[in-house]
């Protein structure tokens, strides 16, 4: 199976990219100085929850960018400097780069983030005695989930492109265009896509259809929505979300993990698509 | 027998610009075949489409009797490349290149030895690739070529870079894997390259083969004058060298004659005619030496065979 000859030949490449280890580590250090916030600032030592609820929203912001950084130069990268034809003078072919690069770049993200949780996990445990190893392992995992959707995305954006430059706007692009929606008010997705569903459209959408396109198009929208799965009601409630009750199904958190998943695949299935098809000059 | 190459009426165009215009090539299994044409006129692409890096506009490809189109990775498994303007991982070592090509082709591989055939030193195979000088790089790319056991080598300007020591030791190494049975299609604009190892040659120009042989049919084929060029003491004013069979032309300048030929082996006759008249203090023999031939080929349009289109051609490759 030529995937794992390009995964392997990939770790080899990207453990001396610095770039990665550094942004990792940005995460890791903004996680514990959010904590050390919460226990030695606002919250104090009972205030485990809120400490997990402000690791679910720097991750919400931050998460995208160290998956995107990581991986969006994985194809286009090579195609600029020409080395993916060294790749692919090999017996590899281009479903076995495309895969191979987003099982590479996916574990590296993973595993930056496993470090974090570990270090995070520790901490909190010792500064917070109401730590909920359940609730935090949960928020890990969905977190995980969601930054392997964005590694997905920046994937089918280097695999679709021929430039650094252009890998570099798609990323950005896509950055700005899900995120900077989601977590300021000012600029809201939500409104957008209402103004263009009822009064572009006339489609006559109820807030939770409306919630729900925000959802299915915005990985950050369901990472925030799937957290109310692992998330303690009374801090959801605490935060002003809304009680799971009063949600249509096709709002429930299950939801959108569901569509977490198929980030992981819908864009990386795209990607490979137009790689196949690309000339490779 | 089977050829290892063959292309139909294979097109390639990049929007209007045709890269490639019907190429109809054929590379029998074991020669070494040289791909000659000056910067541009399409040989890259046509490897490009070989190796299903770019996709034809029309025609048919076989290589080693697959379709690159939809079995590109059994030609790969067989085949070795160099790639045009050696494109490597700067952050891995040239010891991991070759392990990591020979892992691609699921052979083992003696990393020591390659590094050693292509004329690396250890040394520089355990650091990393970005610090190469661009002939370490070139023999880099030939060892990776060679790493997995290959059929067919496939060498976009190999020799570009090299030193003259490096020149010579690829030369060697084509030689060889021709003897042990591979075929080596390999592109150049470097003509001594392609005249010194070359069993058969195609020359591009424009994206069209303009001519295929060997380099003795090229020159049959274009009826392209040898010429022999002597240094007298005093020109004797009755030679009638023009009577000699095989002779073209003489023309005198001084004391150097210049007799021009469409027998090359007339020019013991030449020789031997001068020397009952005059003393002969010197002998030249000019061959047509293939940079006239290409320089014939490829000058657009042009019948003109002067010495000029010759450095002309010799220009492009410096400013390359």
């Amino acid at each position: 199976m030529s995937v794992r000859t390009v995964v392997a030949k990939d770790f080899l490449d990207v453990r001396r990219a610095r770039t990665v280890r550094f942004v990792g580590g940005l995460y890791t250090t903004l996680i514990v100085l959010l904590f050390a916030q919460v226990r030695f600032g606002t919250g104090g030592p009972s205030d485990a929850r809120m400490a997990v609820w402000n690791m679910v929203v720097v991750g919400a912001a931050f998460i995208p960018a160290i998956a995107l950084v990581s991986a969006y130069l994985a194809i286009a990268g090579e195609r600029e400097s020409g080395s993916i034809v060294s790749l692919l003078s090999t017996p590899v072919s281009r479903r076995d780069v495309v895969l191979g690069k987003y099982v590479s770049r996916a574990v590296v993200v993973a595993a930056s983030l496993a470090v974090a949780f570990t270090i995070a996990a520790g901490l909190a445990a010792v500064w917070f005695p109401a730590f909920d190893p359940a609730v935090f392992a949960g928020t890990a995992a969905l977190t995980t989930l969601y930054a392997l959707a964005y590694v997905s995305v920046a994937i089918a954006v280097s695999a679709s492109t021929a430039t650094r430059a252009r890998a570099m706007a798609g990323a950005i692009g896509f950055y700005f265009a899900t995120n900077l929606v989601t977590l300021f008010d000012d600029v809201s997705g939500l409104a957008a896509l209402e103004y263009v569903a009822n009064e572009l459209l006339g489609l006559g959408l109820g807030a939770d259809a409306i919630q729900f396109l925000g959802i299915l198009s915005n990985p950050t929208r369901a990472y925030l929505a799937s957290t109310m799965l692992v998330l303690p009601a009374e801090l959801t409630e605490a935060i002003g979300l809304p009680a799971r009750e009063s949600l249509s199904w096709y709002v429930q958190p299950e939801i959108a993990v569901a569509i977490l998943f198929g980030w992981l695949v819908v864009p990386v299935a795209i990607g490979w698509y137009r790689f196949e098809r690309a000339d490779i000059t | 027998m089977m050829p290892a190459i063959r292309t139909d009426g294979l097109t390639k165009r990049f929007d209007d610009v045709v890269a490639v215009d019907s190429l109809d090539l054929e590379v029998w299994k074991g020669e070494v075949f040289g791909f000659l044409g000056p910067n541009g006129a399409g040989k890259s692409t046509v490897i490009n489409v070989l190796l299903d890096f770019v996709r034809p506009t029309a025609g048919s490809v076989r290589v080693l009797g697959h379709d690159p189109r939809t079995d590109a990775d059994r030609i790969r498994r067989r085949t070795g490349v160099v790639p045009e303007g050696n494109p490597l991982y700067d952050r891995l070592t040239g010891r991991e290149h070759l392990e990591w090509t020979a892992r691609a082709h699921d052979v083992a591989v003696d990393a020591t030895a390659l590094l050693e055939r292509v004329g690396l030193p250890l040394e520089a195979g355990d650091r990393p690739v970005g610090g190469y000088s661009t002939g370490m790089r070139q023999r880099l790319s030939l060892a990776m070529a060679l790493a997995g056991d290959p059929d067919l080598l496939i060498l976009d300007e190999p020799s570009a870079g090299l030193d003259p020591t490096g020149s010579r030791r690829f030369r060697e190494i084509v030689r060889e894997e021709a003897d042990d049975g591979r075929t080596v299609f390999f592109s150049s604009h470097v003509l001594g390259e392609v005249e010194a190892v070359s069993d058969r040659v195609g020359i591009m120009a424009d994206g069209r083969l303009v001519a295929t042989g060997t380099i003795p049919e090229l020159r049959a084929e274009l009826d392209l004058d040898a010429s022999i060029v002597l240094e007298v003491e005093r020109v004797p004013p009755d030679l009638a060298l023009e009577a000699v069979p095989g002779v073209d032309g003489v023309a005198v300048d001084g004391t150097t004659l210049r007799v021009d030929l469409a027998d090359a082996t007339a020019k013991g006759e030449v020789v031997a005619r001068v020397a009952r008249h005059a003393r002969v203090l010197d002998v030249r023999s000019e061959g047509t030496s293939l940079e006239r031939l290409f320089a014939t080929y490829t000058s657009a349009g042009s019948t003109e065979r002067s010495a000029e289109s010759a450095d002309r051609s010799r220009l492009a490759e410096v400013e390359e």
